[in-house]
Protein backbone atom coordinates (compact mmCIF):
# COMPACT_ATOMS: atom_id res chain seq x y z
CA UNK A 1 0.00 0.00 0.00
CA UNK A 2 0.82 3.44 -0.92
CA UNK A 3 0.09 6.97 0.83
CA UNK A 4 -0.26 9.74 -2.06
CA UNK A 5 2.24 10.00 -5.25
CA UNK A 6 5.65 11.36 -4.55
CA UNK A 7 7.11 14.89 -5.36
CA UNK A 8 10.32 13.03 -6.76
CA UNK A 9 11.07 9.36 -7.42
CA UNK A 10 14.07 8.54 -4.92
CA UNK A 11 16.03 5.49 -5.90
CA UNK A 12 19.50 4.37 -4.27
CA UNK A 13 21.58 6.40 -7.27
CA UNK A 14 20.53 9.30 -4.95
CA UNK A 15 22.16 8.41 -1.86
CA UNK A 16 26.18 8.88 -1.35
CA UNK A 17 27.99 6.03 -1.84
CA UNK A 18 29.35 5.05 1.72
CA UNK A 19 25.81 3.82 3.08
CA UNK A 20 25.76 3.94 6.77
CA UNK A 21 22.23 2.92 7.84
CA UNK A 22 19.24 2.38 5.39
CA UNK A 23 15.93 1.36 5.44
CA UNK A 24 14.69 -0.81 2.87
CA UNK A 25 11.37 -0.47 1.60
CA UNK A 26 9.99 -0.71 5.62
CA UNK A 27 6.27 -1.11 6.37
CA UNK A 28 5.61 -0.62 10.18
CA UNK A 29 3.30 0.93 12.55
CA UNK A 30 2.01 0.37 16.02
CA UNK A 31 -0.50 -2.44 16.72
CA UNK A 32 -3.19 -2.04 13.72
CA UNK A 33 -1.94 0.97 12.49
CA UNK A 34 -0.09 1.63 9.88
CA UNK A 35 2.09 4.43 10.05
CA UNK A 36 5.06 3.78 7.50
CA UNK A 37 4.51 2.51 3.94
CA UNK A 38 7.20 0.84 1.68
CA UNK A 39 9.73 3.51 2.82
CA UNK A 40 13.57 3.88 1.84
CA UNK A 41 15.88 6.31 3.32
CA UNK A 42 19.88 5.65 3.81
CA UNK A 43 22.63 8.03 5.79
CA UNK A 44 25.87 7.73 4.19
CA UNK A 45 29.22 8.30 6.33
CA UNK A 46 29.87 11.28 7.42
CA UNK A 47 26.62 12.88 6.31
CA UNK A 48 23.73 14.98 8.90
CA UNK A 49 20.52 14.38 7.29
CA UNK A 50 17.15 15.85 8.23
CA UNK A 51 13.68 14.49 8.08
CA UNK A 52 11.33 16.88 7.90
CA UNK A 53 7.64 16.54 7.51
CA UNK A 54 3.66 17.37 8.73
CA UNK A 55 2.74 16.02 12.47
CA UNK A 56 2.04 12.28 11.73
CA UNK A 57 3.94 11.65 8.68
CA UNK A 58 5.81 8.69 10.34
CA UNK A 59 8.95 10.90 11.44
CA UNK A 60 9.49 9.39 14.76
CA UNK A 61 8.05 6.02 13.96
CA UNK A 62 11.10 6.21 11.52
CA UNK A 63 13.43 6.75 14.24
CA UNK A 64 12.05 3.69 16.78
CA UNK A 65 12.00 1.89 14.15
CA UNK A 66 15.66 1.76 13.39
CA UNK A 67 16.17 1.34 17.20
CA UNK A 68 14.17 -1.18 17.53
CA UNK A 69 11.64 0.06 19.64
CA UNK A 70 9.17 -1.34 16.97
CA UNK A 71 9.52 -3.79 14.77
CA UNK A 72 9.47 -3.22 10.67
CA UNK A 73 6.57 -5.64 9.00
CA UNK A 74 8.22 -5.94 6.15
CA UNK A 75 11.14 -4.64 4.86
CA UNK A 76 14.61 -4.27 6.60
CA UNK A 77 17.00 -1.89 8.29
CA UNK A 78 20.70 -2.02 7.50
CA UNK A 79 23.57 -1.07 9.37
CA UNK A 80 26.76 -0.82 7.31
CA UNK A 81 25.09 -3.72 5.28
CA UNK A 82 24.15 -6.06 8.46
CA UNK A 83 20.34 -6.51 8.51
CA UNK A 84 19.46 -5.13 12.75
CA UNK A 85 15.50 -5.32 11.91
CA UNK A 86 13.83 -5.91 15.16
CA UNK A 87 17.22 -5.65 17.23
CA UNK A 88 16.38 -4.55 21.12
CA UNK A 89 17.64 -1.01 21.73
CA UNK A 90 20.11 -2.14 24.19
CA UNK A 91 21.53 -4.24 21.70
CA UNK A 92 21.48 -1.68 18.92
CA UNK A 93 23.47 0.64 20.91
CA UNK A 94 26.15 -1.71 21.37
CA UNK A 95 26.31 -1.75 17.26
CA UNK A 96 27.13 1.47 17.19
CA UNK A 97 23.91 3.49 17.12
CA UNK A 98 22.84 6.30 19.50
CA UNK A 99 19.25 7.73 20.22
CA UNK A 100 18.41 10.70 21.98
CA UNK A 101 14.41 10.98 22.30
CA UNK A 102 12.05 13.77 21.67
CA UNK A 103 10.82 14.01 25.89
CA UNK A 104 11.54 12.43 28.59
CA UNK A 105 15.31 11.51 27.69
CA UNK A 106 17.41 12.81 30.77
CA UNK A 107 17.41 10.43 33.99
CA UNK A 108 15.56 13.23 36.19
CA UNK A 109 16.58 11.54 39.50
CA UNK A 110 20.32 10.68 38.72
CA UNK A 111 22.78 13.57 38.49
CA UNK A 112 24.36 15.03 35.18
CA UNK A 113 27.40 12.76 35.65
CA UNK A 114 25.60 9.46 36.62
CA UNK A 115 23.28 10.05 33.41
CA UNK A 116 26.50 10.20 31.44
CA UNK A 117 28.11 7.19 33.09
CA UNK A 118 24.58 5.36 32.15
CA UNK A 119 25.10 6.46 28.52
CA UNK A 120 28.84 4.77 29.08
CA UNK A 121 27.08 1.46 30.33
CA UNK A 122 28.19 -0.76 27.42
CA UNK A 123 31.07 0.30 27.70
CA UNK A 124 34.29 -1.09 29.96
CA UNK A 125 35.97 2.40 30.48
CA UNK A 126 34.09 5.86 30.36
CA UNK A 127 35.29 8.09 31.91
CA UNK A 128 37.94 9.66 29.78
CA UNK A 129 35.04 10.35 26.98
CA UNK A 130 32.92 11.60 29.94
CA UNK A 131 36.04 13.91 30.46
CA UNK A 132 36.31 14.68 26.81
CA UNK A 133 32.60 15.68 26.68
CA UNK A 134 32.93 17.57 29.47
CA UNK A 135 35.33 19.99 27.22
CA UNK A 136 33.18 19.84 24.84
CA UNK A 137 29.90 21.08 26.84
CA UNK A 138 31.64 22.78 29.71
CA UNK A 139 28.14 23.70 30.96
CA UNK A 140 27.62 20.31 31.52
CA UNK A 141 30.51 20.05 33.73
CA UNK A 142 29.30 23.23 35.75
CA UNK A 143 26.69 21.14 36.48
CA UNK A 144 27.70 17.77 37.14
CA UNK A 145 26.51 16.99 41.02
CA UNK A 146 23.17 18.78 39.83
CA UNK A 147 20.05 16.44 39.79
CA UNK A 148 19.16 15.79 35.98
CA UNK A 149 15.72 17.17 36.72
CA UNK A 150 16.69 20.34 37.68
CA UNK A 151 18.39 21.24 34.71
CA UNK A 152 16.80 23.70 32.03
CA UNK A 153 14.55 22.53 28.54
CA UNK A 154 18.17 23.54 27.14
CA UNK A 155 20.79 22.05 29.13
CA UNK A 156 18.64 18.70 29.61
CA UNK A 157 18.90 18.16 25.60
CA UNK A 158 22.69 19.16 25.60
CA UNK A 159 22.52 15.98 28.37
CA UNK A 160 20.73 13.86 26.33
CA UNK A 161 23.16 14.42 23.47
CA UNK A 162 26.20 13.93 25.15
CA UNK A 163 24.88 11.06 27.10
CA UNK A 164 23.98 9.47 23.72
CA UNK A 165 27.72 10.72 22.69
CA UNK A 166 29.46 8.38 25.43
CA UNK A 167 29.29 5.23 23.40
CA UNK A 168 31.01 7.44 20.54
CA UNK A 169 28.29 6.03 18.04
CA UNK A 170 29.10 5.90 14.32
CA UNK A 171 25.01 6.75 13.95
CA UNK A 172 23.14 9.46 16.34
CA UNK A 173 19.83 9.33 15.67
CA UNK A 174 18.10 12.58 17.53
CA UNK A 175 13.98 13.56 17.47
CA UNK A 176 13.19 16.95 17.45
CA UNK A 177 16.17 18.34 19.31
CA UNK A 178 14.52 21.99 19.37
CA UNK A 179 11.60 20.82 20.93
CA UNK A 180 10.01 22.89 23.44
CA UNK A 181 12.98 24.89 23.36
CA UNK A 182 13.72 28.95 23.12
CA UNK A 183 15.31 30.59 19.67
CA UNK A 184 18.20 31.24 21.26
CA UNK A 185 18.85 27.92 23.04
CA UNK A 186 17.96 26.23 19.41
CA UNK A 187 21.01 27.62 18.18
CA UNK A 188 23.41 26.08 20.84
CA UNK A 189 21.53 23.24 20.42
CA UNK A 190 21.96 22.88 16.56
CA UNK A 191 25.34 23.93 17.02
CA UNK A 192 26.26 20.91 19.09
CA UNK A 193 24.77 18.77 16.57
CA UNK A 194 26.65 19.97 14.14
CA UNK A 195 30.26 20.03 16.69
CA UNK A 196 29.42 15.96 17.01
CA UNK A 197 28.86 15.68 13.22
CA UNK A 198 32.22 17.45 12.74
CA UNK A 199 33.67 15.04 15.11
CA UNK A 200 32.74 12.04 12.90
CA UNK A 201 29.34 10.72 13.79
CA UNK A 202 26.74 10.46 10.93
CA UNK A 203 23.69 12.21 12.27
CA UNK A 204 19.80 11.44 11.39
CA UNK A 205 17.64 13.82 12.54
CA UNK A 206 13.90 14.80 12.78
CA UNK A 207 12.94 18.53 13.54
CA UNK A 208 9.47 20.35 12.95
CA UNK A 209 11.22 23.44 12.52
CA UNK A 210 12.14 22.51 9.53
CA UNK A 211 14.07 25.28 7.88
CA UNK A 212 16.44 25.40 11.38
CA UNK A 213 16.80 21.78 10.86
CA UNK A 214 17.58 21.62 7.10
CA UNK A 215 20.14 24.99 7.72
CA UNK A 216 22.15 22.27 9.52
CA UNK A 217 21.83 19.28 7.26
CA UNK A 218 23.67 17.81 4.15
CA UNK A 219 20.48 15.81 2.88
CA UNK A 220 17.11 15.90 3.92
CA UNK A 221 13.74 13.52 3.13
CA UNK A 222 10.31 14.96 3.26
CA UNK A 223 7.99 12.33 4.66
CA UNK A 224 4.66 12.83 4.42
CA UNK A 225 1.57 9.97 5.22
CA UNK A 226 4.33 7.62 6.18
CA UNK A 227 6.44 7.54 3.05
CA UNK A 228 9.02 9.67 1.52
CA UNK A 229 8.08 12.21 -0.55
CA UNK A 230 10.87 14.63 -1.54
CA UNK A 231 14.72 13.73 -1.39
CA UNK A 232 17.79 15.43 -2.32
CA UNK A 233 20.20 18.14 -0.72
CA UNK A 234 19.23 20.43 2.11
CA UNK A 235 19.67 23.51 0.01
CA UNK A 236 17.44 21.85 -2.74
CA UNK A 237 14.46 21.07 -0.84
CA UNK A 238 14.52 24.55 1.38
CA UNK A 239 14.76 26.09 -2.41
CA UNK A 240 12.29 23.64 -4.20
CA UNK A 241 9.08 25.34 -4.51
CA UNK A 242 6.56 22.52 -4.02
CA UNK A 243 7.87 21.88 -0.82
CA UNK A 244 8.27 25.08 0.51
CA UNK A 245 4.90 26.18 -0.04
CA UNK A 246 3.52 22.32 0.81
CA UNK A 247 5.90 21.91 4.10
CA UNK A 248 8.06 24.70 4.80
CA UNK A 249 5.34 27.43 5.26
CA UNK A 250 5.74 28.96 2.01
CA UNK B 1 6.62 0.10 80.39
CA UNK B 2 9.16 2.75 80.28
CA UNK B 3 9.64 5.22 77.25
CA UNK B 4 12.58 3.92 76.48
CA UNK B 5 11.57 0.58 76.45
CA UNK B 6 9.10 1.04 73.63
CA UNK B 7 11.75 3.33 71.62
CA UNK B 8 13.90 0.01 71.67
CA UNK B 9 11.00 -2.15 70.78
CA UNK B 10 10.49 0.52 68.28
CA UNK B 11 13.38 0.27 66.73
CA UNK B 12 13.36 -3.24 66.29
CA UNK B 13 10.30 -3.75 65.19
CA UNK B 14 10.91 -0.75 62.32
CA UNK B 15 13.78 -3.07 61.17
CA UNK B 16 11.88 -5.78 60.78
CA UNK B 17 9.07 -3.50 58.49
CA UNK B 18 12.28 -1.42 57.03
CA UNK B 19 13.75 -4.98 55.36
CA UNK B 20 10.10 -5.87 54.00
CA UNK B 21 9.06 -2.09 52.85
CA UNK B 22 12.58 -1.82 50.74
CA UNK B 23 11.36 -4.84 48.48
CA UNK B 24 8.22 -4.06 48.01
CA UNK B 25 9.24 -0.56 46.88
CA UNK B 26 11.78 -2.20 44.85
CA UNK B 27 9.13 -4.33 43.14
CA UNK B 28 6.89 -1.74 42.81
CA UNK B 29 9.53 0.81 41.04
CA UNK B 30 10.79 -1.68 38.30
CA UNK B 31 7.54 -3.85 37.71
CA UNK B 32 5.03 -1.08 38.62
CA UNK B 33 2.43 -3.26 40.42
CA UNK B 34 1.83 -3.51 44.31
CA UNK B 35 2.74 -6.62 44.98
CA UNK B 36 0.67 -8.48 47.66
CA UNK B 37 2.68 -11.49 47.66
CA UNK B 38 5.16 -9.95 49.16
CA UNK B 39 4.49 -10.44 52.91
CA UNK B 40 4.26 -14.00 52.52
CA UNK B 41 7.69 -13.86 50.37
CA UNK B 42 8.93 -12.99 54.25
CA UNK B 43 7.23 -16.08 55.49
CA UNK B 44 9.24 -18.14 53.10
CA UNK B 45 12.13 -17.11 53.90
CA UNK B 46 11.56 -17.16 57.67
CA UNK B 47 10.30 -21.19 56.76
CA UNK B 48 13.33 -21.71 54.49
CA UNK B 49 15.88 -20.27 57.25
CA UNK B 50 13.73 -22.67 60.04
CA UNK B 51 14.26 -25.72 57.77
CA UNK B 52 18.06 -25.22 57.08
CA UNK B 53 18.20 -24.46 61.22
CA UNK B 54 15.33 -28.06 62.24
CA UNK B 55 15.97 -29.99 59.85
CA UNK B 56 19.06 -29.88 58.40
CA UNK B 57 20.79 -28.49 61.70
CA UNK B 58 22.66 -25.80 60.48
CA UNK B 59 23.71 -22.96 62.81
CA UNK B 60 21.23 -20.09 62.42
CA UNK B 61 23.19 -17.77 61.17
CA UNK B 62 24.11 -20.03 57.76
CA UNK B 63 20.14 -20.74 58.11
CA UNK B 64 19.68 -17.11 58.02
CA UNK B 65 21.73 -17.10 55.09
CA UNK B 66 19.50 -20.10 53.59
CA UNK B 67 16.38 -18.54 53.77
CA UNK B 68 17.68 -15.21 52.72
CA UNK B 69 18.64 -17.44 49.35
CA UNK B 70 15.11 -18.98 49.34
CA UNK B 71 12.83 -15.78 49.15
CA UNK B 72 15.66 -14.20 46.81
CA UNK B 73 14.89 -17.66 44.61
CA UNK B 74 11.10 -17.59 44.78
CA UNK B 75 11.25 -13.87 44.02
CA UNK B 76 12.41 -14.08 40.71
CA UNK B 77 11.53 -17.44 40.25
CA UNK B 78 7.64 -15.71 40.84
CA UNK B 79 8.45 -13.06 38.46
CA UNK B 80 9.90 -15.13 35.86
CA UNK B 81 6.95 -17.81 35.88
CA UNK B 82 4.12 -15.66 36.43
CA UNK B 83 4.71 -12.03 36.14
CA UNK B 84 6.82 -11.55 33.32
CA UNK B 85 4.49 -13.41 30.70
CA UNK B 86 1.64 -11.43 31.48
CA UNK B 87 0.80 -8.96 29.52
CA UNK B 88 -1.57 -6.85 31.52
CA UNK B 89 -1.53 -3.92 33.29
CA UNK B 90 -0.94 -3.12 37.19
CA UNK B 91 -4.44 -4.01 38.40
CA UNK B 92 -4.30 -7.57 37.16
CA UNK B 93 -0.67 -7.70 38.06
CA UNK B 94 -2.17 -7.00 41.75
CA UNK B 95 -4.40 -9.56 41.44
CA UNK B 96 -2.11 -12.20 40.16
CA UNK B 97 0.14 -11.45 43.29
CA UNK B 98 -3.01 -11.98 45.31
CA UNK B 99 -3.25 -15.39 43.73
CA UNK B 100 0.63 -15.99 44.58
CA UNK B 101 0.33 -14.91 47.94
CA UNK B 102 -2.46 -17.70 48.59
CA UNK B 103 -0.17 -20.19 46.74
CA UNK B 104 2.93 -19.63 48.72
CA UNK B 105 0.69 -19.70 52.28
CA UNK B 106 -0.81 -23.12 51.32
CA UNK B 107 2.38 -24.62 50.36
CA UNK B 108 3.85 -23.10 53.66
CA UNK B 109 0.93 -24.70 55.66
CA UNK B 110 0.95 -27.92 53.24
CA UNK B 111 4.14 -28.40 53.88
CA UNK B 112 4.51 -27.46 57.39
CA UNK B 113 1.27 -27.22 58.87
CA UNK B 114 -0.31 -24.18 60.81
CA UNK B 115 2.28 -24.56 64.36
CA UNK B 116 3.99 -21.84 65.28
CA UNK B 117 7.75 -22.96 65.09
CA UNK B 118 10.94 -21.29 66.51
CA UNK B 119 14.55 -21.36 65.64
CA UNK B 120 17.16 -23.76 67.94
CA UNK B 121 19.09 -21.00 68.67
CA UNK B 122 19.56 -18.80 72.06
CA UNK B 123 19.91 -15.15 72.73
CA UNK B 124 16.68 -14.98 74.38
CA UNK B 125 17.26 -13.19 77.91
CA UNK B 126 18.51 -9.78 78.31
CA UNK B 127 21.68 -8.64 77.87
CA UNK B 128 22.31 -7.36 81.39
CA UNK B 129 25.48 -5.40 81.13
CA UNK B 130 22.47 -3.05 78.50
CA UNK B 131 19.78 -2.73 80.93
CA UNK B 132 21.73 -1.98 84.30
CA UNK B 133 22.99 1.06 81.95
CA UNK B 134 19.90 1.70 80.38
CA UNK B 135 17.08 0.12 81.88
CA UNK B 136 16.14 -1.55 78.26
CA UNK B 137 15.36 -5.18 78.55
CA UNK B 138 17.03 -6.13 75.46
CA UNK B 139 17.82 -10.16 74.24
CA UNK B 140 20.81 -10.37 71.78
CA UNK B 141 18.23 -11.71 69.17
CA UNK B 142 16.94 -8.34 69.12
CA UNK B 143 20.60 -6.64 69.08
CA UNK B 144 21.30 -9.29 66.16
CA UNK B 145 18.42 -8.45 64.31
CA UNK B 146 19.08 -3.94 64.54
CA UNK B 147 22.80 -5.01 63.47
CA UNK B 148 22.19 -7.21 60.74
CA UNK B 149 19.37 -4.50 59.33
CA UNK B 150 21.51 -1.84 59.49
CA UNK B 151 24.73 -4.04 57.97
CA UNK B 152 21.94 -5.00 55.28
CA UNK B 153 20.61 -1.70 54.76
CA UNK B 154 23.51 0.29 54.31
CA UNK B 155 25.14 -2.47 51.63
CA UNK B 156 22.09 -1.37 49.73
CA UNK B 157 22.75 2.11 49.78
CA UNK B 158 26.50 1.54 48.93
CA UNK B 159 25.10 -0.74 45.98
CA UNK B 160 22.38 2.05 44.62
CA UNK B 161 24.59 4.50 45.02
CA UNK B 162 28.47 3.93 44.06
CA UNK B 163 28.15 0.53 41.44
CA UNK B 164 27.36 0.48 37.81
CA UNK B 165 24.71 -2.21 39.09
CA UNK B 166 23.22 0.32 41.26
CA UNK B 167 23.26 3.13 39.06
CA UNK B 168 21.27 1.30 36.24
CA UNK B 169 18.84 0.30 38.95
CA UNK B 170 18.13 3.86 39.72
CA UNK B 171 17.63 4.78 36.28
CA UNK B 172 15.44 1.59 35.12
CA UNK B 173 13.31 2.65 38.20
CA UNK B 174 13.64 6.50 36.86
CA UNK B 175 12.37 5.65 33.24
CA UNK B 176 12.76 1.59 31.32
CA UNK B 177 12.32 2.85 27.95
CA UNK B 178 15.33 5.31 28.68
CA UNK B 179 17.36 2.75 30.46
CA UNK B 180 16.97 0.55 27.08
CA UNK B 181 17.92 3.08 24.75
CA UNK B 182 20.81 4.10 26.86
CA UNK B 183 21.99 0.19 26.82
CA UNK B 184 20.85 -0.54 29.74
CA UNK B 185 19.93 -4.67 29.53
CA UNK B 186 17.07 -4.25 31.72
CA UNK B 187 16.01 -7.53 31.99
CA UNK B 188 19.20 -8.31 34.01
CA UNK B 189 18.81 -5.19 36.04
CA UNK B 190 15.08 -6.38 37.11
CA UNK B 191 16.43 -9.53 38.04
CA UNK B 192 18.53 -7.91 40.28
CA UNK B 193 15.82 -5.58 41.77
CA UNK B 194 13.72 -9.29 42.30
CA UNK B 195 16.71 -10.84 44.15
CA UNK B 196 17.50 -7.58 46.18
CA UNK B 197 13.85 -7.31 47.08
CA UNK B 198 13.32 -11.32 47.37
CA UNK B 199 16.62 -11.09 49.73
CA UNK B 200 15.31 -8.48 51.71
CA UNK B 201 11.70 -9.70 52.52
CA UNK B 202 12.87 -12.75 53.92
CA UNK B 203 15.43 -11.55 55.92
CA UNK B 204 12.63 -9.33 57.12
CA UNK B 205 10.82 -12.81 57.58
CA UNK B 206 14.06 -14.52 59.26
CA UNK B 207 14.34 -11.55 61.76
CA UNK B 208 10.54 -11.67 62.71
CA UNK B 209 10.70 -15.13 63.32
CA UNK B 210 13.53 -14.45 65.27
CA UNK B 211 11.74 -11.97 67.36
CA UNK B 212 8.82 -13.53 67.67
CA UNK B 213 7.76 -17.09 66.04
CA UNK B 214 7.57 -18.60 62.83
CA UNK B 215 4.04 -19.43 61.28
CA UNK B 216 2.62 -19.76 57.48
CA UNK B 217 0.38 -16.15 58.43
CA UNK B 218 3.22 -14.21 59.61
CA UNK B 219 4.20 -12.11 56.78
CA UNK B 220 0.69 -11.56 55.28
CA UNK B 221 -0.17 -10.33 59.09
CA UNK B 222 2.68 -7.47 58.44
CA UNK B 223 1.30 -6.53 54.48
CA UNK B 224 -0.28 -3.34 55.35
CA UNK B 225 1.49 -2.30 57.45
CA UNK B 226 4.65 -2.47 55.00
CA UNK B 227 2.43 -0.85 52.10
CA UNK B 228 1.66 2.03 54.79
CA UNK B 229 5.53 2.57 55.25
CA UNK B 230 5.62 2.48 51.73
CA UNK B 231 3.12 5.03 50.77
CA UNK B 232 4.19 7.06 53.90
CA UNK B 233 7.77 7.17 52.28
CA UNK B 234 7.09 7.76 48.83
CA UNK B 235 5.97 5.16 46.61
CA UNK B 236 8.66 3.76 44.29
CA UNK B 237 11.50 5.33 46.45
CA UNK B 238 14.01 2.99 48.45
CA UNK B 239 14.93 5.66 50.79
CA UNK B 240 11.27 6.90 51.37
CA UNK B 241 10.59 3.27 52.58
CA UNK B 242 13.27 2.96 54.50
CA UNK B 243 12.06 6.37 56.77
CA UNK B 244 8.44 5.27 56.00
CA UNK B 245 9.09 1.74 57.55
CA UNK B 246 10.67 3.30 60.37
CA UNK B 247 8.46 5.90 61.10
CA UNK B 248 5.54 3.39 61.07
CA UNK B 249 7.72 0.64 62.82
CA UNK B 250 7.86 3.13 65.67
CA UNK B 251 4.27 4.53 65.87
CA UNK B 252 3.25 1.00 65.82
CA UNK B 253 5.06 0.27 69.22
CA UNK B 254 4.83 3.98 70.73
CA UNK B 255 0.90 3.74 70.37
CA UNK B 256 0.79 2.70 74.79
CA UNK B 257 2.67 6.10 75.15
CA UNK B 258 -0.99 8.12 73.80
CA UNK B 259 -2.81 8.71 76.58
CA UNK B 260 -6.16 6.30 76.86
CA UNK B 261 -5.41 3.90 73.63
CA UNK B 262 -4.08 0.84 74.32
CA UNK B 263 -1.95 -1.81 72.55
CA UNK B 264 -4.71 -3.35 70.29
CA UNK B 265 -4.86 0.24 67.89
CA UNK B 266 -1.17 -0.51 67.54
CA UNK B 267 -1.76 -0.70 63.73
CA UNK B 268 -4.59 1.68 63.51
CA UNK B 269 -2.31 4.50 65.00
CA UNK B 270 0.56 3.85 62.60
CA UNK B 271 -2.31 4.06 59.81
CA UNK B 272 -3.73 7.34 60.73
CA UNK B 273 -0.15 8.98 61.03
CA UNK B 274 0.21 7.50 57.39
CA UNK B 275 -2.94 9.80 56.44
CA UNK B 276 -2.26 12.81 58.33
CA UNK B 277 1.36 12.33 56.76
CA UNK B 278 -0.09 11.98 53.42
CA UNK B 279 -2.77 15.24 53.87
CA UNK B 280 0.06 17.87 54.22
CA UNK B 281 2.65 16.10 51.92
CA UNK B 282 0.51 13.87 49.21
CA UNK B 283 3.39 11.99 47.73
CA UNK B 284 5.02 10.59 51.03
CA UNK B 285 7.79 11.60 52.43
CA UNK B 286 10.26 11.41 49.80
CA UNK B 287 8.20 11.14 46.98
CA UNK B 288 9.59 12.97 43.91
CA UNK B 289 12.79 13.02 45.72
CA UNK B 290 14.84 9.98 44.86
CA UNK B 291 13.91 6.88 43.12
CA UNK B 292 15.25 3.23 43.33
Amino acid sequence: MTAGTGLTDVGRSELPTEIVLELESVDGGYGDLQVLYDLSLGLGEGEVVCLIGPNGAGKSTVLRTVFGLIEPWSGRVLLRGEEISGTAPEEVVRLGVGYVPQVKNVFGSLTVHENLQIGGTAREESEGVIADLYERFPLLAEKRGAKARSLSGGQRQVLALARALVMEPDVLLIDEPSAGLAPTVVEDVFESVRTVNELGTSVLMIEQNARAGLGISDRGYVLDQGTVKFAGDADEILDHPEVAELYLGG
Amino acid sequence: MCALQLVADGVIFSCIIILGSIGLSLVYDIANFPNFAHGDLMAVGAFGAITANTVLGLPFVAAAVVGIGVGATVGVATERVVFEPLDVGPLELLIASIGVALCYRAVLIGGFGSDPRSYDVGGRGRVEALHEATGIAASPRSIAIVASTLVLVLSLHLLLQYTSLGRQMRATADDPDLARVSGIRTRTVTTAMWIIGGGLAAAGGVFLGLDTIVRPQMGFDLLLVLFAAVILGGIGSVYGAMLGGFAIGMAHELTPLVPGVGTEYKAAVAFVIMILILLFRPSGIMGGKESA
